[in-house]
């Protein structure tokens, strides 16, 4: 029952964008993304930042129309660029390079790209199903959530985000999320207005600027790593056939909803995204597969996973920012930040307030999907001739649009300064691998950690105890200690002797 | 970077991060307490920020030790070492990349008209990083032509995209 309603609002939805100007919006946005995605240095996150600063005159309905179809477009782009240079378009497309570039080393480039796009809207159709079903019912879910549930989310947030976003090393993850959070101190707090770190500044009242610190952290930042690198190496043209055989597809439909599944579920997680998605999905493909020995060298199976895997993830990453107002990743941080520019307020109420524009997101996920799929089986030329444009030619242009980007939104030059300034830190915590994912959701949830502190121990007057015994809480606050203490390596130690002493026979098998 | 390279910035990262956090700890001890106004003590101002500089405060003592540990004191900054970092390829891209991309932001942009500061920028970044000494004049010629060409369009374009599409009012 609860099922048909869903069904019938989303087509209520559809509806919606049945419209020339919608679907015309849907076509530029979806094939611009796709190429920002493939120019490798161009991301997502820095695709979507710059497009709020071109669409903020538009219809709320229409922006968030066009920023999701650039975010998906760009998600997929990037395994253009994967396949063909060996250089993920985004970071996203990482586990992507793994099996679909030795296919284009053997002549089958056409193949791996007709894959990724099978593999990218198989992904993007479950994810949009779960984003369609558990939305609604976190919405209703979230309802219950107080200050101390909110408190422990943003710390969870920041933790799992910069453990997960920094496997190699959790503490730069985690350094990124408290500067992040510390960022976000900056102007008039919310609940005595008092002006913390202006100094004076009239203009830092109301904090750093989202999208010009995201436009600098990730399209600034971008062009000096760019033009810092090596060129990229010539590209592989692809010879065969880019329309995929449904039967080598549908062969490894387990994979494909595992995927799907897993995808979801990373990209729900705050601030972790669609990069984790596809390598947790390649992950588990490739111990599941019966051609493991393929992984690596070529394997279709794992490209589909890695394609499908980051491409759920960006629904997955959309629920989070529908019904608790907590970003699933980088780009959906700045989709978040967009939404309030636009007047749109997601957050627990939305189901109560707003239930229409849940179902309408899940609608220009299905047209993204559909003009993926579309531009991912035509428009192989054109990207390979956009992939050869130097970028000697194309980061000026993009540094252009950076400043008047950021400038355009509230027209204060001082925000080119915040800009510029993102920009140059970004660059200099990227280098020094900090992760960036987690400095976004910091700035997102600060102003969440804050207020539900306060609000939280106003609530139980000083007293500590409600953030550690309400259920949400306790749970949230156990992963957050367990993630923290599991990285500290003498823990981990103890903990494995413990196992051993109480499970011999399992440690021994480990063992070996 | 290279891993013996990012040891280093850490031990740096690390200190600046210390005296980063013990600033953000005593800004956070100095904000009103607001108690003339009956203020729960709980909700004070400064509670958050003074949380945070605490944890950046062990994070950053932390990364110093693990990198001190790792032999990241030893930073070995010799004017050698500091010219040959300065004369890689790579980082001379970005110097200039730096130069051109502030100079057009913070001093073009406000004191030129907007259409003529990006067309000026435009041009100087394709032209230096397409220069080719080794090149005959024709070749070069025509890249500089090229590098105007596109200088144009993206001035023209984008000055017009803002000040009549968008409403904006340019810089």
């Amino acid at each position: 029952m609860i099922l048909l309603e869903n069904l019938l609002s989303f087509l209520t939805a559809i509806g919606d964008f049945l419209t020339p100007t919608a679907l015309f919006h849907v076509a530029w946005s979806t094939g611009l993304g796709i190429i920002i995605g493939a120019l490798p240095g161009l991301t997502a996150t820095m695709g979507v930042a710059l497009m709020t600063t071109l669409t903020y005159k538009l219809a709320p309905d229409l922006a968030v129309l066009i920023l999701i179809c650039m975010y998906v477009g760009a998600i997929y782009g990037g395994s253009r660029t994967a396949i063909l240079l060996n250089i993920p378009g985004t970071p996203a497309n990482a586990a992507t390079t793994l099996d679909g570039n030795p296919l284009a080393r053997q002549g089958l480039a056409g193949k791996a790209m007709g894959i990724a796009t099978s593999g990218s809207v198989l992904g993007s159709i479950i994810g949009m199903f779960f984003l369609a079903t558990l939305a609604p019912l976190l919405g209703n879910y979230a309802l219950k959530f107080q200050s101390y549930e909110f408190f422990w989310l943003a710390i969870f947030g920041i933790v799992i985000s910069g453990h997960l976003t920094a496997l190699d090393d959790p503490l730069k993850g985690w350094i990124a999320g408290f500067l992040g959070l510390t960022v976000a101190m900056v102007g008039q707090e919310g609940i005595h207005a008092y002006q913390r770190f202006t100094y004076g500044t009239t203009e830092l009242l109301g904090g750093f600027a989202l999208i010009p610190a995201m436009v600098g952290a990730f399209g600034f930042a971008e062009v000096l790593t760019v033009m810092r690198n090596p060129a990229a190496e010539v590209i592989n043209a692809a010879r065969d056939s880019v329309i995929p055989k449904l039967g080598e597809v549908f062969r490894y439909w387990r994979t494909i909803i595992r995927s799907g599944i897993i995808g979801t579920g990373v990209g729900i997680i705050p601030g972790v995204g669609e990069d984790i998605g596809a390598w947790v999905s390649y992950a588990a493909a490739r111990r599941k597969s019966k051609e493991r020995h393929l992984f690596g060298k070529g394997s279709i199976e794992g490209l589909m996973a890695a394609e499908c895997g980051n491409n759920a993830a960006v629904p997955g990453a959309l629920i989070p920012v529908l019904t608790l107002a907590i970003p699933g990743s980088a780009p959906a941080a700045v989709l978040l930040a967009a939404m309030f520019i636009h007047g749109v307020r997601p957050g627990p109420m939305i189901m109560i307030e707003n239930p229409h524009f849940v179902y309408q997101v899940v609608a220009m996920v299905f047209f993204a999907t559909l003009a993926m799929l579309v531009f991912g089986l035509s428009m192989t030329r054109p990207l390979l001739k956009v992939l050869s444009v130097p970028r000697e030619r194309l980061m000026p242009i993009v540094f252009v649009l950076c400043v008047i980007g950021s400038y355009a939104i509230a027209e204060r030059p001082f925000d080119v300064g915040v800009m510029i300034a993102f920009g140059i830190g970004g660059y200099i915590l990227r280098e020094m691998k900090y992760p960036m994912a987690p400095l976004v959701l910091g700035i997102i949830l600060g102003d969440i950690l804050d207020k539900s502190l306060r609000r939280g121990l106003v609530l139980s007057d000083g007293d500590l105890t409600p953030f550690f015994t309400r259920p949400i809480c306790a749970v949230l606050f156990l992963i957050t200690l367990s993630s923290v203490l599991m990285s500290i390596p003498a823990f981990r130690r103890l903990v494995g002797r413990v196992v051993g002493a109480v499970l011999p026979g399992r440690a021994s098998r480990e063992g070996n | 970077m290279k891993p013996d390279t990012i040891t280093k910035a850490d031990l740096i990262t690390g200190l600046v991060l210390l005296v980063f956090s013990l600033t953000l700890i005593e800004e956070a001890w100095r904000m009103p307490r607001l108690e003339q106004l009956g203020v729960h003590p709980s909700s004070v101002p400064g509670l958050v920020p003074g949380m945070l500089g605490v944890i950046l405060l062990i994070l950053g003592a932390v990364l110093t030790v693990r990198s001190v540990r790792r032999g990241g004191h030893h930073l070995g900054i010799t004017r050698e070492n500091t010219a040959r970092t300065f004369r890689q390829p790579g980082n001379l891209r970005l110097i200039v990349t730096l130069v051109l991309c502030i100079g057009y932001a913070a001093f073009m942009i406000g004191n030129m008209p907007y259409w003529l500061a990006t067309g000026i920028f435009t041009f100087l970044f394709i032209a230096l990083f397409e220069w080719n000494p080794g090149a005959d004049r024709r070749t070069r010629v025509r890249g500089l032509t090229l590098a105007a060409v596109i200088a144009v369009l993206v001035a023209g374009v984008v000055t017009w995209v803002f000040a009549n599409l968008f409403l904006v009012t340019l810089p």
